[in-house]
């Protein structure tokens, strides 16, 4: 069997002195899955710890032999975030972070070109974000998750707040990527379609935990 | 049924007063608290009768009034950008032009009235006293404060993504050159905070001008005399570190999924305070250069780096509310104070830097903003 793409080790996370996760094992092998949980469950925090934003106790690797506490770099170039309410300082604009991601994840400028196109980002990425609207900036933050070169892409709540047709080709994007081995974790209390996406398992947070089903 | 301009007048002239109460009491202390009531009016007679009869100080009164006009301009635009402001855009954008210019001159001269007012009565004494080129000047510049910003206001409807006054300029910026992270900061407090980023700078720069003034005055250079007043300078800089790390906790969480090495994100924060130090630098090196060799302000630019570079470090242990903040920068100050008079300056730098690398590379990966426990 191959190595999986995440797994965690004795991951526990506090809020000050109040544990939220606490996951002695978690295994993933590539595919698209989809985390599920109640509101206050420990979803976005479980996947702050995963893309590196907040610091946990245990450890995490990706693709079997990247550590999050020994190979750092490495680990946040494998693993993409797009926040389920990203937030930017009002007078960047979206090129600018456009630009930061691609500097520093690296990636293909043309692809990425190509789906600020699909996106509809092309037309206002020039404008501070200070100007954009809530589905624009969710957009934004959905496209720079696909920057790079990425093992793993964590999407918090990606269905919210886009049109239909930038859902379409989020949907397009998570296909096609999978299908080049990308592996996907989403969030969303709205069911994906199945039409649309052939999820492999079901993740479930619940009791500070998360289970595989 | 109230009318729209007395609804504007609620939302522009009215906030605009409240929010500067105190700046228009210090301006009525300045103006008329500051000389006997029974000279009150030869006193600012005298005083018109100075600026219409030298050019000079004209220019400087002026100046003064433009840089009040740009103050209530910088206030109206600041306006259309405030949360729950938004509706500005639809409604004044609906009302016919001439009559949107005219609500517009409406605001903008109630809230540029006290200059109005006092222009108004310099202008009478002008022609009393029979100064007729000055009296104009005034009357075109007074003019001039009043329309220029109309055309401000009509392009920031039609362009509400416009931050600064050059929209054309800012949008050739924004397609041609990328924000740097080192800038973001800088940006945010030029962008949102600019009276904070215009006060710190003016009193840091008026301990500087004046430990140069006392060392003059006593006919004496000590190096350690002006370090001295590069750290009560550096420590003026206290609020900017603090809403750097509010700034970095909220906006630049994303920076952390990221691939960036600990040694490059530290060269950024290094990179910020040596630019935001910068107009200091260059005031210590003009005024400095021919009072002590190169050695000697390099030597006071590392300490005041480190100082500020340590500073900031510091707040990445979570707890560190600026309270403890301030006991610590205080304590770290006196240490480095006996240091420098004891001539042990690069033992100090050294001990900084060393200590700011230390805190930074523990600490950086392992931080996040602390919540208080509610008691």
């Amino acid at each position: 069997m191959s190595d999986p793409v995440i797994a965690l080790h004795a991951v526990k996370k506090n809020y000050q002195d109040v544990p939220i996760l606490d996951i002695p094992r978690l295994e993933l092998s590539k595919g698209i899955y989809w985390l599920q949980g109640e509101n206050g469950a420990g979803k976005t925090t479980c996947m702050k710890v995963m893309a590196g934003l907040i610091p946990f106790k245990g450890e995490i690797l990706l693709q079997g032999n990247v550590s999050s506490r020994q190979h750092p770099v490495q680990f946040r170039r494998l693993i993409n975030y797009a926040e389920a309410e990203p937030l930017y300082p009002s007078f960047l604009t979206g090129r600018d972070l456009l630009e930061l991601y691609l500097n520093t994840k690296g990636g293909d400028r043309e692809e990425i070109q190509d789906i600020s196109e699909r996106m509809g980002v092309d037309i206002y990425v020039n404008n501070p974000v200070s100007s954009y609207s809530s589905g624009m900036l969710k957009k934004l933050s959905l496209l720079l998750a696909f920057t790079g070169t990425p093992a793993l892409i964590l999407l918090d709540e990606p269905l919210i707040t886009i049109d239909t047709r930038a859902l379409m080709v989020l949907y397009d994007l998570i296909r096609t990527y999978s299908a080049k081995g990308v592996s996907f974790c989403i969030t969303s209390h709205q069911a994906l379609d199945e039409e649309e996406l052939t999820v492999t398992g079901t993740l479930k947070v619940a009791h500070k935990n998360i289970t595989l089903s | 049924m109230r009318t729209t301009s007395a609804i504007l007048s609620k939302i522009f002239t009215q906030r605009f007063y409240i929010q500067n109460t105190g700046f228009f009491l210090v301006l009525f202390y300045l103006l008329f608290g500051v000389v006997n009531g029974a000279n009150l009016i030869a006193y600012h007679k005298a005083l018109m009768l100075g600026f219409l009869g030298n050019y000079s100080f004209l220019l400087l009164v002026m100046l003064l009034w433009t840089s009040y006009a740009l103050k209530c301009v910088g206030f109206i635009l600041k306006t259309f950008q405030l949360q729950g402001y938004d509706f500005l855009f639809p409604t004044m954008g609906s009302v016919s032009k001439p009559a949107r210019i005219r609500l517009w001159l409406l605001l903008h001269t109630a809230i540029y009235m006290p200059v109005l007012v006092y222009a108004g009565i310099a202008l009478i004494v002008a022609v009393q006293y029979q100064y007729y080129v000055p009296a104009a000047l005034i009357v075109v510049l007074n003019i001039a404060n009043c329309v220029w910003p109309l055309r401000l206001y009509e392009r920031k409807l039609a362009q509400p993504d416009i931050l600064f006054f050059t929209g054309h300029l800012q949008r050739w910026l924004n397609r041609h050159f990328t924000k740097p992270p080192v800038l973001f900061f800088l940006y945010e407090l030029f962008t949102n905070f600019p009276r904070r980023i215009v006060s710190t700078k003016l009193f840091s720069a008026g301990v500087l001008w004046l430990t140069f003034l006392i060392m003059e005055r006593g006919e004496y250079f000590d190096l350690r005399g002006l370090q001295i007043g590069v750290m009560v300078s550096v420590m003026i800089h206290m609020q900017l570190m603090v809403h750097h790390r509010a700034f970095d906790d909220t906006y630049l969480h994303f920076m952390e999924n990221l691939p960036i090495r600990l040694i490059n994100h530290y060269a950024r924060l290094i990179g910020v305070y040596v630019i935001m130090f910068l107009p200091e630098m260059v005031m210590l090196a003009v005024n400095g250069y021919t009072k002590t060799p190169i050695g000697g302000l390099i030597t006071v630019f590392c300490t005041a780096l480190s100082l500020l570079i340590l500073f900031r470090c510091l707040l990445y242990f979570s707890k560190m509310n600026p309270e403890i903040h301030v006991r610590y920068t205080m304590l770290t100050s006196f240490i480095v104070l006996f240091m420098i008079l004891g001539h042990y300056e690069w033992p100090a730098i050294l001990l900084l830097q060393a200590a700011s690398a230390i805190i930074f590379f523990k600490k950086y990966r392992s931080y996040e903003p602390y919540i208080p426990p509610e008691s």
